[in-house]
């Protein structure tokens, strides 16, 4: 898997995959529903957001495009390993998170890069607002997702949330989903 | 007012100890003020920061000539380098003009270290190579040689591992490792080719002090309920955590080490399910490798346990699940800057490298499924000390780690589960920050064992 690169694909927010269109709006629409999933910690809906064989990578702060196969990151979870980090997040005993961090996500910039036979890859920033325990916490950085277009709906091939803080500030640990 | 606990009463540490140790009681008592207190966070950074052999970085990290990272340590920026010649050097990143940060970059390769202030630049071997408008300066060779970089005192390499001091009186590094030394050279003998660290360096904060950070390291008592979560996610993929045949060494020097079996797998060393089956034939051919390198006995030494290993004052090296090297530095007394590098075999096939990075960053780092209980529970003593600060009844202002003390007066081997390590840990931390200590009843009278070879040479 390579970085996402800017490309030419889109025309006025639409592209092309072989089945058929996909609009900006729609892939507006996934990640504005994912957002809101993860806000109110509905994970195992969120789950479900993911093929089988998705991936969730958040890189170091330090990256400069390597993928997970040749360097450190802070996440790098095959589907298996997503579905452990929910379950393990929806325990009592997941003390980083217990209690639930207060999380407020907005997502925008949302372009779409290029389509594939079957994917469309797109980008999008993020900011999150995390609050616990006190402390406020703000989480900046782009999404390079790669997207499985179906026919009713979009699914994460690779989900990637790419910090642009020069570090994970003090209390800032990845205990949500970024 | 009430004693609530069968102990000599001890006060604040204005007119007590920093820390009480009682063999009669076995009791082992840290003064909470030992976290919070500002006025400790600067002596230990004066007394250990700046007297002590300090974990500067791995040289793999500077490959070729001109290679360069910046890092503060012990809050001094520097710049951590690789000369035109291939030497490793480190110097104070600051202009000798005026005392600007020579090197904005946290990383690059470069010929010329140039200040944007007047413009002065230094070649990477430190010599000043360019002085704008030098008509205006002495005329004299010895100036512009007075003018050259400032070069770290001490710097000594073992194994791969650059270490610095800010002392030049500090002994020869590998008197300060000791024992130490031994196991960092068993983690860079892993790899059949040598060993490397990756870039995607998990940099992070905690709002904790840097004791926590090496307690937490130290202490196997709190593996299961802190990691309860990650015990069942290692159930649930085949692989059965227990706690036996843990134990806890005292290094000397407050290097600490723990030797683990059972805790769970390590990639081409330990095999569990959850690796899969490839996996299981390659760390079978790894084993048979390593014997054929390194004989039977240092073989089975790097192999058949995971060790966690801590050298005083900012080195922990993780070998379990695969190898983290971590190093701390403190900011303020409720704040440590951590930095994690993956260290990994030089020519391993790319399947095995993208196991080895899920494997290791699925448990450690600030976004696995393990480290942020711990990070949770450091800041939360963090948050929880301040209760009893100047508490009506100052002998609730302790921090107890006496678990194990009987284990311990007999002279026996000390287990992973207890708090000998930390108790060795704190001992040598007063020691070096010149805090007092109270000690009543008889210390055992033997030196503990120094690792497992010579636990079993004294059996
Ligand atoms: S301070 Fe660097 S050139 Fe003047
Ligand atoms: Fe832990």
């Amino acid at each position: 898997m390579s970085a996402v690169t800017a490309g030419n694909g889109s025309r006025g927010g639409v592209v092309k995959v072989e089945s058929r269109e996909v609009t900006r709006a729609e892939v507006e629409e996934f990640l504005y529903r994912e957002a809101q999933l993860l806000d109110e910690w509905r994970l195992d809906e969120w789950f479900t957001l993911f093929e089988p064989d998705g991936r969730l990578e958040v890189p170091t702060t330090d990256w400069a495009g390597w993928d997970a196969t040749t360097a450190g990151y802070f996440v790098a979870d095959d589907y298996e390993l997503i579905r452990a980090r929910v379950k393990r997040l929806k325990s009592r005993k997941a003390h980083a998170e217990n209690p639930h961090s207060r999380t407020h996500r907005m997502v925008s910039n949302v372009i779409l890069l290029e389509a594939g036979a079957e994917t469309v890859w797109i980008t999008a920033n993020f900011v999150i607002h995390r609050y616990r325990d006190g402390g406020a916490y703000t989480y900046v950085g782009r999404y390079e997702h790669v997207l499985k277009v179906e026919p009713d709906g979009l699914r994460f091939r690779v989900r990637r949330a790419v910090p642009v803080m020069e570090s994970m500030d003090p209390g800032a640990r990845l205990s949500f989903i970024l | 007012m009430a004693q609530q606990t069968p102990v000599r009463p001890l006060g604040a540490p204005g007119d007590g100890a920093m820390i009480d140790e009682d063999w009669e009681a076995l009791r082992f008592r840290v003064h909470r003020s030992a976290y919070r207190e500002p006025g400790v966070f600067a002596e230990e950074i004066a007394r250990i920061w700046g007297h002590t052999w300090l974990y500067l970085g791995h040289e793999t990290e500077i490959p070729k000539a001109g290679d360069f990272k910046t890092r503060t340590l012990g809050g001094r920026p520097l710049i951590f380098c690789r000369d035109a010649d291939g030497e490793v050097r480190v110097f104070f990143n600051s202009c000798t003009h005026r005392g600007t940060v020579l090197c904005r970059h946290s990383e690059g390769n470069t010929k010329f270290f140039q200040c944007f202030y007047h413009a002065w630049a230094f070649s990477n071997s430190g010599e000043l190579a360019a002085l704008p408008g030098d008509d205006a300066y002495p005329d004299d060779p010895a100036f512009r040689a007075s003018m050259a970089l400032r070069q770290v005192p001490r710097l000594q390499i073992h194994e791969g591992f650059v270490f610095i001091a800010f002392d030049p009186d500090v002994p020869d590094l590998l008197t300060h490792l000791g024992p130490a030394a031994h196991y960092m050279s068993l983690t860079a003998k892993i790899g059949e080719r040598g060993m490397t660290t990756l870039p995607g360096v998990q940099l992070y904060s905690v709002k904790g002090n840097w004791k926590l950070a090496v307690e937490n390291a130290m202490d196997g008592y709190h593996f299961a309920p802190t990691h309860n979560t990650f015990v069942g996610y290692l159930r649930e993929t085949g692989f059965a955590v227990t706690d036996d045949d843990q134990y806890a060494y005292d290094l000397g020097g407050g290097h600490g080490l723990l030797v683990l079996t059972g805790h769970n797998g390590r990639i081409g060393m330990v095999w569990e399910p959850r690796f899969g089956e490839e996996e299981k034939e390659r760390t079978a051919v790894k084993r048979r490798e390593l014997e054929a390198r390194l004989g039977p006995e240092l073989a089975a030494e790097v192999a058949d346990a995971s060790r966690i290993l801590f050298v005083f004052p900012n080195l922990l090296l993780f070998d379990l699940e695969a190898l983290t090297i971590r190093q701390l530095e403190p900011v303020a007394a409720d704040r440590t800057d951590v930095r994690a590098w993956q260290f990994v075999e030089v020519g391993e096939p790319e399947s095995v490298r993208a196991l080895r990075i899920k494997t290791m960053v699925s448990f450690v780092g600030p976004g696995g499924l393990a480290t942020p209980d711990d990070i949770e529970a450091y800041e939360a003593v963090q948050r929880g000390i301040v209760a009893t600060a100047d508490a009506a009844d100052p002998a609730h202002d302790w921090s107890d780690m006496s678990r194990g003390m009987a284990n311990e007066k007999q002279g026996n081997q000390g287990r992973s589960i207890d708090e000998g390590a930390m108790r060795s840990f704190w001992r040598q931390w007063a020691h070096v920050v010149g805090a007092s200590t109270s000690v009543a009843g008889a210390p055992p009278a033997g030196a503990p064992a120094s690792g497992p070879a010579a636990a079993e040479a004294g059996e």
